[in-house]
This record gives C-alpha cells, structure tokens and sequence, in this order.
C-alpha cells in the first residue's frame, strides 16, 4: 500500500522519535490474571481508500488467551453455585466439540469464537475491571499495523503462518514482537474487528495462512459454522472458524 | 403421565386416517424420481440438525412427519425449519410438515412411523434407540440413527437383533458416525489396512473436552422429566459420556484394528463434576483395550471445563504413524488434500439416500453396536474396578433401564462405585 507522503510521514513519526511505547497493566486481583495493554499513538489511516483518523488507545499487547475467555465463558468469576443463574444471553453456551482444537489451552489465544462472542467479551470485562474494553475498530487495528510494521515490512520469523505453524496456534508471547511491542498481530489467530457499518472482519490472518501482511482481511463466510451439527448453530462459537480469535483495544 | 393427553386423542385420530392411506409400493431400489419421505423422532437440536443434513444431501427427498416426547422441543423444531425456508425458499417444497403431521408423547413414535414416510431418523436420548429401531424396522421402514446405539447390553442386542432383519427386509440402517462418511478418514484407513504403516502395532484414541450443555430444574417437573432434559448425564439415558460421546473415537479404533477388542481395563471418576445437577455420571475415563491378538488401543475421554481438549485418533505401525483421519507419517509419508466445503454430517446422508435408491441399502446397524457395546465395556470396567470381557460382558446381559418409563417419581441411582459397583445389577436392585 502506499501512502500519500503527508500520511506516510505521521505513521513514521512516532518511530522516528524511538518512543517507548506506554505499557498499562490491567488486572482480575481475585482471579489472579492480569494482562498488557500497549498505547498507540491516534493519527491518520487509509481505509478502503478513505483517510480516517484514530484517536489514541490502547491494545492487548497478546491476543485474548484461553484463561482469560475462561473466566467469562465458565462464569469462574461468579461463585460456582450461582454460574446457572447467569443471563444465558450475556455469556456464551457451552460449546459443541473441542473448541480449542487440542492446540493447547492456558498461553494459547482463544479462537473459534463468534465476533458476537467477543463484543459480550468486552462488555463483561468492562464490568468487571471499571474499565471501558471494546473489541477493536478495524480502523484502530489497521492503525496498530502502520505502525507495527513500518512501510508494510514484515520481518521473517515475526508471523506465526502457515509455512511454519504445523497447522496449530502458538503460545501467546512467545514470537518476537513488532515494532509496537505487540505479540501476533499478524498471523497466530486472525482477530476479530469491528469494520465501518458495524461489519464483523477478521484481520492479521492466522496460523492457516501461508502469506499475512499488515491488508490481510477477511469477512465471515457460513462455511465457518458449517458442521456445527445442533440447530440452531451456534451464536457464541464458530465449529469451523478455529482461526478466529481477538484483541481487546480500551480507552487510555 | 401427564403432558396434554387432548393432543395426544387428536393427533391420535389424525394418524389413523394418514395410517389408512395408500403406501406406495417398495420393491428394491427407488428411482430418483420417486421421493424419500422422512419422519423424525426426537426433534431436539440433533434431530433438527440431522433433519437438514438430510435435505442438504440429496433431491427428492422431503421431511413429512415430525415426533417429539415434549411439545415445546417440536415447536422449537418446527420454528427452525420456518427459519429455513426463510433463508432458503427453495426447500419450502421440500419441508411438508403439517400441524396433523407432527405428534408428541412417549409414542410419538408410532405416529411418526405409521405417518406415510420412508426412513425414519432417529435422535431421541439413546436409551430409546434400541425399542425405535425395533419398531421403525417392523413397520418397513429405512433408517438413520445417532449414536450410541444403546445404554446396556439388553439394548445393543436388541439393536443387532433389529438389523438383522432390517438385512433380510433389505432396509437401510446408517448409525450417525459420520467419520465413516469422511472421504479423508474412508482413504487414510484404506492405505492403512494396505500396510502403509506395516503391522498396525498399537493406538491411542481420544475425547477430552470441556463440560455440555444442561437445563436447571424447573418447577413442575417431575424426575422423570428431569432426567430426560438432561439425558447426559444418566446412565441409563445417555451411557456415561465415554459411550455417548467417545464412542465416535472408539469406532475409528475398531475400524483400524479389524474387529472390537475383548478385553477392557479402565478407571474413570467423578471429579470435578459433582453437582446434582449433573445426575450421577462420570467426568472422565481411561481405558486399555485388548484385541484378540494381543494388540492394545488407549483410550482416553474427559469432560472438565477449561481443560485441554485433544480430540482424534493416532495409530503406531511398524513402519510409521497415523492419525487415521488425514496423515500418514514414516517412510511412506502422505498426507490427504483438503477437500472444501466436505460436511461428514451431509455425507453420512448421501450415502444413505443413494444406497437406498440403488437398492443396495448400507446396514451399520451391527458394526455401530458392537462399536457401542465396546465403549459399554470400558464403562463397565471402570464402573466396577473390574477387567472385563466382552465374553462376561455380553453374557452378563446387564440392563440398566427402568422398568417401565413414564412421568413421575425416578430415583437418580449412586454414583458407580469401583469395588462396589456390580455388572449383575440393575435399576430394580440398586447399583
């Protein structure tokens, strides 16, 4: 993709200045978890040819992992005779099969989930920590991306894809990071953004694909949920999606 | 029982006069042209799934009558398929489901088959599947079946019994293992069996996941209606999950190895799983299974929250591996290519239809039993503390089902106890 020069010149700045990016941890004290969030800087970025601007926010420096989508999905932050009694529309059902995939569960990013999952996802994890969690805007990922990978350049062995995957996700945190201090931004799981119109879009391509740059996009295909064998498929979890994960973006 | 008898006079009375009209003739084989009529009994998310794979396998074939033990399940049923014809306008000629076509109660199944249709799909809880195909047999009918196929010994012969005749009748029964309609699996077995990975030597099989679904105890309902809404998690209705879950892995086993073992040694608990709500059965199981040679296959199945899953099969050869699904590794590596937009839950359909109208019907009926009766083997062994033999097994002729099932008061049996728990006991005499 290439920029026009004004443009250009606002992506490269905050690299130019060789800034530490701004680190903020968040926590669930009682439930002993706590993750990384990291700050990017707002500007301008070209989307479908449109130039739009991002204000400032933070991100998860890894994608969403298991333990943490546990806690939401198993009500493990609700004493365990009350999990029942938990509005069945705020957290997900049970899920048919293994939607981890036996890649691993603890460190590994939570996938196979609906993008309808993770806007529950960061509801309750807003209620929870205080803070106020969104699923991120495809316009706020695309900016992470300018800025993670400076003139597009994907240095090797930072993506975890396909021609080196063994067709499984890896643990988060455990690739070189980007330029913005972010794990897997491209490849590992696809991540689940929220696109102009409110269109759920997966982007960064994942773990399947054999080639990710910071363009790769795609939109959800019923193919996704073919062989889930219930009816109705599932709301909360993709039975063929087990590429789909998220990184959760909040306020600074 | 007590659930609007006025339905069951009325639908009754519909039926009779459906029962009186013409059949067309069956003889050996169906051209295309003439329809595969459908009537489905157990209308839960399965069933209503099955339904639509059905549709989505081949033309000409309709779904005509459905049956349900509860009026609520038809309705959110028949709401699906409203859903689908929403979606998919095309199928509305092809979903010929009438109000007086549709029956519940515990002999939904009587109505469903005497309704003018041509193969019955069965996914009620399995502890009725033996009793369904028994009848859907009798009455001429072909079949798909979910599995497992039974809860006990009594039932599984029953089920063999069942596809004997359905043999001399020359009437389809497919069992709902749908890796056996998986091109990938039906290819990597072939080259196995070929010696692709020499002597198959041993294999481990797998079903670690997480927890399932269940529904809180409503008030008003009686135990009996309880333990049916929440047939997992009773032995008698479900199996234990090692049978009504793992059994989809011990079948690729058996398949790879030739025959069912004779032998189990297993242990299983109920560790973190322990609410009432969750009836009496196990969270988890590990079983040795002995064939007849010597060979062993591991088993191994879990359902714990948050846990690791592994889900799949992997076979130890004396020259290679294999995951029996897509891979084989060794001096003669192979790998099979993807196939796109391939649903094992279609093709198990396809299979049937097209068996059907070949008139050379496909009977799994014994194989998914047998399959069956070896997860049971395991249970049983783990349930007891005891190796078991599939020769005491089958001779024990152990029945766990109820006497008589009807709404009303059901005692949940103990939690199987190693050491204490008996293969000679039954619902009458206590666990």
């Amino acid at each position: 993709m290439k920029l026009p020069l004004p443009v250009s010149l606002l992506v490269m700045a905050p690299l130019l200045a060789a800034q530490q990016p701004r680190v903020v941890v968040d926590s669930l004290p009682g439930l002993r978890m706590s993750w990384e969030l990291i700050e990017v800087p707002g500007g301008p970025v070209v989307l479908d040819g449109d130039t739009v601007m991002v204000d400032t926010f933070l991100v998860g420096r890894t994608e969403v992992p298991w333990e943490l989508y546990d806690i939401f999905y198993l009500r493990l932050d609700v004493p365990r005779g009350a999990r029942d009694s938990v509005d069945a529309r705020l957290r997900p059902s049970r899920p048919y099969g293994a939607p981890d995939r036996g890649f691993g569960h603890r460190g590994f990013p939570a996938i196979s989930v609906t993008h309808g999952a993770t806007t529950r996802f960061v509801t309750w994890l807003s209620s929870v920590t205080g803070n106020e969690y969104r699923v991120m805007t495809e316009a706020e990922w695309q900016r992470a991306a300018d800025l993670a990978f400076p003139g597009g350049i994907v240095a090797d062995s930072v993506a975890w894809t396909g021609e080196v995957s063994g067709g499984a996700t890896r643990r988060i945190g455990s690739g070189k990071p980007d330029a913005l201090g972010l794990h897997d931004l491209l490849g590992n799981a696809d991540e689940w953004v929220t696109g102009r119109d409110s269109t759920p879009v997966l982007r960064g391509g994942s773990y399947l694909d054999s080639l990710v740059t910071p363009g790769t996009r795609r939109l959800q295909e019923p193919s996704w949920n073919q062989t889930d064998p219930q009816i109705p498929k599932s709301r909360w979890w993709l039975s063929d999606g087990p590429f789909a994960g998220f990184r959760i973006a909040r306020k600074p | 029982m007590s659930i609007t008898r006025r339905d069951f006079v009325a639908t009754t009375a519909t039926a009779t006069i459906a029962a009186t009209l013409p059949r067309r003739a069956f003889g050996i084989g169906r051209p295309d042209a003439d329809p595969i009529r459908i009537g489905v009994i157990g209308c839960g998310g399965r069933g209503t799934g099955a339904a639509r794979d059905a549709l989505a396998a081949s033309e000409n074939v309709s779904i005509v009558a459905l049956g349900d033990l509860f009026p609520d399940k038809l309705k959110s049923s028949r709401e699906q398929f409203a859903r689908m014809i929403a979606d998919q306008p095309a199928m509305a000629s092809r979903y010929q489901v009438t109000e007086e076509r549709c029956f519940t109660g515990f002999d939904a199944i009587d109505k469903v088959l005497a309704a003018d249709i041509d193969l019955a799909i069965l996914a009620t809880p399995p502890a009725f599947r033996a009793e369904h195909l028994t009848k859907a047999i009798a009455a001429g009918k072909h079949v798909f079946m979910e599995k497992p196929v039974a809860v006990d010994v009594a039932t599984a012969l029953q089920v063999i019994e069942a596809s004997e005749r359905a043999a001399q009748r020359n009437l389809a029964i497919v069992a709902g293992t749908q890796r056996r309609h998986d091109p990938r699996y039906i290819e990597t077995i072939r080259r196995l069996h070929d010696g692709a990975i020499g002597e198959i030597i041993a294999g481990q099989v797998y079903w670690n996941q997480g927890g399932l679904w269940s529904h809180p105890r409503q008030p008003g309902w009686s135990d009996t209606e309880w333990q049916l809404r929440n047939w997992l998690y009773f032995s008698w209705l479900s199996g234990d999950h090692i049978v009504e879950q793992h059994v989809h892995n011990i079948d690729v086993a058996n398949w790879v190895m030739g025959g069912e073992p004779v032998r189990a040694l297993a242990f299983g608990g109920r560790q973190v799983r322990t609410s009432p709500d969750y009836g009496h059965i196990y969270d988890h199981f590990a079983v040795e299974y002995e064939y007849s040679d010597g060979r062993r296959v591991y088993s191994m199945c879990r359902q714990q929250d948050g846990t690791a899953s592994k889900v799949g099969e992997l076979f130890q050869g004396s020259r290679g591996s294999s995951n029996a699904y897509n891979r084989i590794d060794g001096p003669s590596a192979w790998q099979h290519p993807d196939v796109p937009g391939l649903n094992p839950y279609v093709e198990e359909h396809r299979a049937l239809h097209a068996s059907i109208r070949a008139g050379k019907p496909l009977n799994e009926g014994r194989r998914i039993a047998m399959s069956t009766l070896t997860a049971i083997m395991g249970r049983e062994s783990a349930y007891t503390g005891q190796p078991v033999t599939m020769e005491e097994l089958i001779a024990s002729g152990l029945s766990i089902l109820p006497p008589v099932v009807e709404f009303g008061d059901l005692p949940v049996p103990p939690v199987p106890m190693p050491g204490e728990t008996r293969l000679d006991r039954n619902f009458d005499q206590g666990w």
